[in-house]
Order: structure tokens, then C-alpha cells, then sequence
């Protein structure tokens, strides 16, 4: 174990005086590499407070920009954050909060093509992802990679988490076996009240540093409900089941896998990434957008708003059946709002046979930022 | 047999936003029958066409998870409906 510093000592010294944890856990914390999926409501405050508590790595993934919507709950951004990438800021500022640790800021989308490789760094998971595809993918891959996963997630004043231990316990599938994108409403959707996050995020972090320790009871095989109204918390105890998809007797899922229509091995290797800089002058270049085909794959109200001109709109959800319609002879380019939805549709197109799409990375947040203040990017 | 229903923040649309309800029934498909007489539409968001629990729903009687609705509800007891979240 890495002994501690004088200065981490006194940094730590409530710690110290915990029997629980003491010099040796606070070691152990110090030694430990925890990953943190998705900086947002319940990213945040669990990023915040594993740095405080001295997780001597904290790895953070995220795609997205800070939109002043986050704020209202995202802890680890301020104002001045807006549209920039939420993994640089929330180094900064975990950094600023405890220069004695390592921060990784991991600038990406999860797919199967590289949680392997994202989660081999790290020994355990907090899973605070908006997605539910992401929430199962990162399930799969804890327990094919034999990673403990604390996992939480929210819906306007309610709550939930749960604690995934190989060998001791349920996994996210053994809770819900299968959940498909559309059914489960979103935050952006239903509204979320700003504190909830905030208590699961550290109730999640609890967990990471319990796991860490080795002290108390982890919420393996217990799933804790929170009714933040009532600000009431119900258990419930949760069985393995023996024929889960991922961690049962004969698993059907023996390898993360990308859900039809998330991005691919082949979109990320294949697509082209524009920056906001680069599409204006291949814009420019062109004269016009004759060579360049731009297709907006946001939502019909969301290109009502604003949309680059020459862009056509096929919603991401009309793509599959719509590929018709790009030009052999054009490249096409895609767009969205954050860069998710455009890398989606690089897949789409990949797999229809289309060679080298490319997509705006970062979106037309990006666009807004970089080039274009007056470019109004519509809600979600 | 009357029973309390705690109701998962994304089914509340149908109980016009309350997070507790009161039914009758002797059984899960009793306690879900007497849900949807009251709130139509409810039980479908649960339940498939197979009257198979769906797969991002899970019911609890009290505190025990429920593999199909044939689960006993006693007087007095609380059915849990659960749902998964999908907000970080």
C-alpha cells in the first residue's frame, strides 16, 4: 500500500480517526482506481466526494457539453462551465479539490468496442449513466470483466441504487432483465427535482468507499428505493437469478454488445469526426454544401429551432428506413445536437454499406461554441 | 382483502401523481385487476399480453419479489410497484 504524506495526514485526519478506516483504509483508498460512468446529476457529487475521501485514481467518462440545464444539478460545473466538454471541467475542479489524487478524464461514448479497455484501468464501477443501453452495457461488462458496480439511477423525486459484487450478489439484470430505450422515461422527458441526484451520488460514493475498506454492508442483493417527497426509503431484497442473460448458470451475453442502433466498433473506427473549424471549411471549400451532404438527425421540433443551411432533417428514429435518400455521390455528414445521435447514425450508415460518413463532433452545441455564438440550439 | 400499493414514480401519471393507493384482491392479478377497474391503461405498463411480469418492472409483496401474479396479498400487506429508471 502507497504510505500517506504529511500533507495527506492532515487532508485526511477525520478519516484517521474513524476505526474503520484509519491509516490502512485511508491506504487502500489512496491505492484504489474507481470509474466513474457519466458526469451528471449522480456523477457529480460521486466524483466530488470519492476525490475528497482521497480515491487515489478516479476515472470520469462523458461525451457530452455542459448545457446551463445541467446546472440545476450537476455540482462539479458553475456557469462559466457552458459549453465545454463536462470530463475537462470536472478535472479541474476534482483536481482543485485534491491535487493529491489522479483524475482521468475519458472524452468518449461507451460501446462494446472499448469498455473492455475502459474499465481494465479501474478496479471498481459507478454507473450514473442516462442511458439505459449504457447502463446495460456496463452491467454486462462489470460482470464479464468481474468488476464491482454501484448503480443508481433517478426519475423526478425517486431513486434507486443497488451494489453488484462478482460471486456475492444480483446483478442489474437479475433486477431488471431487459429494458428497452422509450419505456423508461428520461429526466429530460419527466424533470428530476436538483437534490435527488445528489443523495444517491453519495450514496453511491458510500458504497465505492465501504467496497474499498471493507467495512459495513453494501447494498448486494438489497435494492434501496427513495421516494424524495415522502423522503421515505424502502429495501427490498433482490435474488440472483439463475438464468440471467449475463451472470447466470448459461449466459446468453458472454461479451459487452452494442444494442441495434447504438454506435459500433465499426462507427468508431470508421467515421469521420469533424470538428466545428473543419466542417466550416470544408463548407467554405465547396462553396456551397453540394459535395457535403448535411443531414440533422435531431427531432423535427429540435431543427425547427435552428439548423445549418442546406441541412436536411431525418430524425435519427426515421434513419434506418431513410438511407435512400443520401446521394451515392455525396459524403454525408451528420448532426445533432451533442454528437451522439450524428456518431449513432455514422453506425447506420456504415452498416448499410455507405462509405465514410462523418459526423460533427460535439454537436451543434460544438458548432455554437466554436464557430457560431448566434447558432440556437434547441432544448431537448 | 384490502391492501396499501406503493406506485413507481413513472406509473403515477395513472393515479393522478399519488405515490399511494389502496386496492382489494387476494392475489397479484386480483390487487392488479381492481388497479385497473380504477386507473385503465395501468396494468398493460406491468404487464404483457402473456400476463407476464415485464422485464423492467418488478412487483413485491411486502418486502419478497413476486415471480408471477398468482403471489398471495394479504390483509394489511404493501404491494411494491418498481420500475426501472433510466435518469443519471
Amino acid at each position: 500500500m502507497p504510505a500517506l504524506s504529511a500533507a495527506e495526514l492532515a487532508r485526511y485526519s477525520r478519516h484517521l480517526t474513524l476505526g474503520e478506516i484509519g491509516a490502512a483504509g485511508q491506504e487502500k483508498l489512496k491505492a484504489a482506481r474507481v470509474l466513474v460512468v457519466g458526469a451528471g446529476g449522480l456523477g457529480s457529487p460521486a466524483a466530488l466526494y470519492l476525490a475528497a475521501a482521497g480515491v487515489g485514481t478516479l476515472g470520469l467518462v462523458d461525451c457530452d457539453r455542459v448545457e446551463i440545464s445541467n446546472l440545476q444539478r450537476q455540482v462539479l460545473f458553475d456557469t462559466e462551465s457552458i459549453t465545454r466538454p463536462k470530463v475537462d471541467v470536472a478535472r479541474e475542479r476534482l483536481l482543485k479539490l485534491n491535487p493529491e489524487i489522479r483524475v482521468v478524464a475519458h472524452s468518449l461514448e461507451l460501446c462494446a468496442a472499448n469498455v473492455r479497455d475502459v474499465l481494465s484501468g479501474y478496479d471498481i464501477v459507478l454507473d450514473g449513466t442516462d442511458r439505459l443501453a449504457t447502463r446495460y452495457l456496463v452491467n454486462d461488462a462489470c460482470v464479464i470483466c468481474r468488476k464491482p458496480l454501484v448503480t443508481a439511477a433517478i426519475h423526478r423525486f425517486e431513486g434507486q441504487a443497488m451494489t453488484y459484487v462478482p460471486d456475492r450478489g444480483p446483478c442489474y439484470r437479475c433486477l431488471f432483465p431487459d429494458a428497452a430505450e422509450g419505456v423508461v422515461p428520461s429526466c429530460a422527458e419527466a424533470g428530476v427535482l436538483g437534490v435527488l441526484p445528489g443523495m444517491l451520488g453519495a450514496l453511491q460514493a458510500t458504497e465505492a468507499i465501504k467496497l474499498i475498506v471493507g467495512v459495513g454492508e453494501p447494498l448486494v442483493g438489497r435494492l434501496l428505493i427513495c421516494d424524495a417527497l415522502e423522503m421515505r426509503f424502502d429495501e427490498f431484497r433482490v435474488e440472483r437469478r439463475p438464468d440471467c442473460a449475463v451472470c447466470g448458470r448459461t449466459p446468453a451475453i458472454t461479451t459487452p454488445t452494442d444494442p441495434p442502433g447504438s454506435c459500433t466498433e465499426e462507427a468508431l473506427r470508421a467515421a469521420r469526426r469533424l470538428s466545428p473549424a473543419e466542417l466550416q471549411a470544408m463548407l467554405r471549400e465547396s462553396g456551397s454544401s453540394a459535395r457535403l451532404q448535411l443531414i440533422d438527425v435531431r427531432a423535427p421540433k429540435e431543427f425547427a429551432v435552428a439548423s445549418l443551411p442546406g441541412a436536411v432533417n431525418i430524425p435519427i428514429t426515421e434513419l434506418p428506413d431513410r438511407l435512400g435518400e443520401i446521394a451515392p455521390s455525396a459524403t454525408p455528414v451528420f448532426l445533432c445536437r451533442s454528437g451522439t445521435r450524428s456518431l449513432r447514425a455514422c453506425g447506420l450508415a456504415i452498416r448499410a454499406g455507405i462509405r465514410a460518413p462523418a459526423h460533427l463532433e460535439g454537436g451543434l452545441l460544438a458548432w455554437a461554441a466554436d464557430v457560431d455564438s448566434a447558432f440556437d440550439v434547441a432544448p431537448l | 382483502m384490502a391492501c396499501t400499493v406503493r406506485v413507481a414514480s413513472p406509473l403515477r401519471s395513472y393515479t393522478n401523481g399519488a405515490a399511494s393507493v389502496t386496492a382489494v384482491g387476494g392475489t397479484l392479478h386480483e390487487v392488479l385487476a381492481d388497479l385497473e377497474r380504477r386507473f385503465p391503461g395501468m396494468r398493460f405498463r406491468m404487464i404483457d399480453e402473456q400476463d407476464r411480469i415485464r422485464q423492467h418492472i418488478r412487483l413485491f409483496v411486502n418486502t419478497q419479489g413476486a415471480a408471477d401474479l398468482s403471489a398471495p396479498v394479504h390483509d394489511g400487506d404493501t404491494v411494491h410497484l418498481i420500475c426501472a429508471l433510466s435518469g443519471g
